[in-house]
């Protein structure tokens, strides 16, 4: 679509317009919403580099970097499909194919939780990781945890909304098909960002062992 | 598959960038491992806004759109830091004494 | 297409008149199940209302607190659970949502020529959303209170504090979704549907000054609602990333809080002073002055905004180097404003004035947002700001623009647009009568507050030493007058509603599209789509004869 053409179709309000705009501003306000996370986050390993670096150490990198991939490939499925419905082609498979890995995201994030609540490092009362050799490596780990699960949890439900999009979409038809496609793409592969940002963030620093 | 092509090309390039950022992080490259780790996932974030939400070809005002919510975070982080990585530098008569100073690394 | 014409029941000595979009269904699902933009400004105002007075409590129980130097009427717990529920009633239930909600919903596509917003249904969500999370937010101040003050500082709010703490935050957020909706609305309306010829440069600066709430709304709101999620957490979970003890910082909550709270100021004032501009020219019967300056002082006051949070901080621990940043930056706000209050009084210039209610309350708004917005220079002088700071010279600089500016404003507007909404005139008498002693009500209240504030009482005591305390009496006099001032409009305006006369399409001889349909609108706004060939504020020139 030309920008000029673009806002001629603007001046006269077609509606696939204005509901692309109306997402991509929800996404802006979705982005502040994680905005002080990541704020508290550059606190955090500034404030506490070795606690930070030793609690990144816990998370498991191999799952987390599988995580990546997988999620990258389910937005690469969301972009043909998006890609398909523009074309009034079928979209079932593409829809379905990222819906099931959104939730084999979900699984394996579970299993990570599993393992890190199984290790005392959910950043409550009981929080007792290994190896807090100090108070301040204590404290500093716990905000790492706080914020690693804050994150990853709201991560996470946004993924899960995605996915019920996905499944939704898979059922029904409808005259505004492509644009549902449209938009819930543009929701995922907003999701798909966040997440490129938090993997190098929570999981790979100070993994070589500095 | 044709028209397909740029966008599994794309994602090859996001699969490689991962391992690139995987692997670097393995090697003891002190403060720049945190730089390459960014820079390749701004590169990553990049490619799947331009290409995966079709940025390249929206409306101006979509993309107007993006850069706003982009630049308010960035006054949020830029001005928050004013008062961070200053603290012990410019110490007033009411500061407290016990304040952390961040550490740069 | 015809509406089908519904007459009201001729009362004694009054017309019936066409009700428009007040008439037609009359259940209570009509109005619950609206997508009428103009149907969902009325519940809006209905809810408005009911929060403003509620808020009102609590600030009467407050001034009748301080009119003696002993804490004698309540506790000082209780005390803080007044300040704090007058706060966040008065803030995010009131005057966030006030002119927005309420004259924006109304207003804004009937001045683009639209016949409703981008996106009713999600509209009317937004009232649900904000009706239910206003209501949790009040139970949770009454049933048990928040002792915390609005501002929820941690760790105090987080660790010690005994109060409602989760439930209000909770309500908080909910409030918070609705105000993103409603920019989100206003966003899109405002750009994808302005009638033919109608370019940005021919819009009302009301519209301009809603869209760049709007675009405030949605950017400030989601950094709130995230902050408040994290001290719900850190409440829950006992973790520390606000509480120095456990690793944490304190100014962490201050600078999220902050970024979402000074933006949000100017999300009360911008619209306020888009009534300014349109009720000034109206009544002076003149162009305003400098119409693009007028716009650009709107979208500069938007984003300058988002720069200065930091001068609530300045005696918080805040690096020095930080206070300077933030108090040049604070000064550089005030240049934009200052423009428009020049441009608003040049508009004035050899016009043909008329002291209609509305234009009282237009006058008031730009006198007392002066006096506010100067005072706020003061605070934004770091020095000045240590001795200031935490002290009713703050309070009374917050009240002079909030009250003084918004909320009279709001009434303006209220009566402005009054015919318009309704079909009926108020009286005029009454409208005067009540703009004035919510003028004097007004400054008798917070004027005496600069001063008590510059001697040094704090804020947010009960009790204060003696001294203090003839100012204090006359400014809880002066509450009294203004609460009479206020609940004034209650009668007079809901006595028009069934004996007013019948206004007309255009009472005022005003322009702007809202003016050029009948009173009260039809359902659909326009019985054809107008085209707009002349420019805003289509009154003569300064100079010119009227």
């Amino acid at each position: 679509m030309s920008t000029a053409n673009a806002s001629a179709i603007a001046e006269r309000g077609e509606p696939e317009h204005a509901a692309t705009f109306a997402l991509w501003i929800l996404l802006a306000t979705e982005l502040l919403l994680f905005g002080p996370l990541f704020l508290g986050y550059v606190y955090v390993r500034t404030h506490f580099p070795d606690a930070a670096a030793a609690a990144s150490r816990h998370t498991d990198m191999l799952l987390g970097t599988v995580n990546t991939a997988i999620l990258l490939t389910s937005s690469l499925c969301m972009a043909v499909a998006a890609e398909r419905a523009r074309a009034q082609r079928s979209t079932q498979w593409w829809l379905s194919a990222t819906a099931l890995l959104g939730l084999a995201f979900l699984v394996i994030k579970g299993i990570e939780y599993q393992h890190e609540f199984a290790e005392h490092l959910f950043p409550d009362r009981g929080f007792a990781p290994a190896d807090a050799i100090s108070l301040d490596r204590l404290h500093g780990m716990q905000l790492f945890f706080l914020l690693y699960f804050a994150m990853t949890a709201l991560h996470a439900l946004h993924l899960a909304v995605g996915c019920v999009f996905c499944l939704g979409l898979t059922v029904r038809g409808g005259r505004q098909h492509a644009l549902a496609v449209e938009l819930t793409g543009l929701y995922w592969h907003f999701v798909d960002v966040v997440w490129i940002f938090l993997y190098p963030l929570l999981y790979l620093l100070g993994r070589a062992g500095g | 598959m044709k028209q397909y092509r740029l966008l599994i090309i794309v994602w090859i390039a996001l699969l490689l960038l991962l391992a690139a950022t995987a692997a670097s992080a393995l090697l003891q490259l002190g403060a720049w491992n945190s730089v390459l780790n960014l820079g390749i996932a701004a590169l990553k974030a990049g490619l799947v806004m331009l290409f995966f939400m079709r940025l390249r070809s929206s409306h101006v005002l979509i993309r107007l759109t993006a850069i706003t919510a982009m630049a308010t975070l960035a006054i949020l982080f830029a001005l928050s830091s004013t008062d961070y990585f200053a603290r012990e530098r410019y110490v007033a008569p009411y500061q407290r004494p016990q304040q952390i100073a961040p550490v740069l690394r | 297409m015809t509406s089908a014409v519904h007459r009201g029941t001729p009362a004694s000595a009054t017309e019936a008149i066409d009700l428009g979009y007040l008439g037609g269904k009359f259940s209570l699902w009509s109005w619950l199940g609206t997508h009428d933009h103009k149907r969902i400004a009325i519940l809006y105002a209905i809810a408005i209302t009911t929060f403003f007075f509620l808020g009102g409590v609590a600030a009467a129980l407050i001034r009748i607190e301080l009119a003696t130097p002993q804490g004698d009427l309540v506790s000082a717990e209780t005390y803080n659970k007044l300040f704090t529920a007058h706060g966040v009633i008065m803030v995010w239930l009131f005057l966030i949502p006030s002119i927005p909600s309420v004259l924006g919903n109304f207003l804004l596509p009937l001045m683009i020529g639209a016949r409703d917003l981008a996106f009713p249904r999600l509209n009317l969500a937004s009232w649900y959303v904000y009706v239910i999370g206003g209501a949790f937010t009040i139970w949770a101040l009454i049933a048990g209170g928040v002792d915390t003050g609005w501002t929820f500082y941690t760790p105090f709010s987080t660790m010690f504090s005994n109060s409602n703490v989760v439930l209000a935050l909770l309500g908080v957020l909910i409030v918070g979704f609705s105000s993103i909706m409603t920019g989100i609305n206003f966003i899109v309306t405002t750009h994808t549907m302005r009638a033919p010829g109608l370019g940005w440069f021919r819009l009302p600066l009301f519209v301009w000054a809603n869209y760049a709430t709007s675009i405030i709304l949605v950017l400030a709101t989601p950094v709130l609602a995230m902050t408040l999620v994290l001290v719900g957490i850190e409440r829950v979970f006992q973790v520390g990333l606000f509480d120095p003890a456990l690793g944490g910082d304190p100014l962490l909550f201050q600078h999220l809080f902050w970024f979402y709270s000074h933006p949000a100021v100017y999300i009360m004032i911008l619209p306020a002073m888009g009534v300014a501009s349109e009720i000034i020219p109206c009544f002076a019967r003149r162009r305003v002055f400098g119409y693009r300056f007028m716009a650009y002082a709107i979208l500069g006051i938007g984003i300058i905004g988002f720069l200065v949070w930091g001068h609530h901080m300045f005696v918080s621990g805040q690096s020095v180097y930080a206070g300077m940043v933030f108090s040049l930056l604070s000064f550089m706000v005030a240049i934009p404003s200052a423009v428009k209050v020049f441009n608003w009084t040049a508009t004035l210039y050899k016009g043909s004035i008329t002291f209609s209610a509305p234009m009282l309350y237009a006058l008031g708004f730009v006198g007392l947002f002066t006096i506010g917005g100067l005072t706020g220079l003061f605070l934004a002088a770091l020095a000045l700001d240590v001795h200031l700071s935490d002290t009713y010279f703050v309070v009374a600089h917050f009240h002079y623009i909030m009250v003084g500016g918004s909320v009279m404003a709001y009434f303006g507007a209220l009566h402005f647009w009054w015919p318009k909404m309704t079909g009926r005139l108020y009286s005029e008498a009454w409208g005067r009568a009540a703009a004035l002693i919510i003028f004097v009500g007004f400054n008798l209240t917070f004027f005496p507050q600069f001063l008590l504030g510059y001697e040094g009482m704090p804020r947010r005591y009960h009790s204060y030493p003696p001294e203090f305390q003839v100012l204090h009496l006359v400014s809880s006099c002066g509450a009294a007058l203004l609460a009479v001032g206020y609940l004034l409009p209650l009668i007079y305006l809901g006595w028009s509603l069934f004996k007013g006369k019948p206004s007309g399409n255009n009472p005022w001889q005003a322009t702007g599209l809202e003016w050029e349909t009948s009173s009260p609108p039809p359902t659909h706004n326009f019985e054809r789509p107008p085209v707009v060939t002349r420019p805003p504020y289509d009154y003569p020139e300064q100079g010119e004869p009227a």
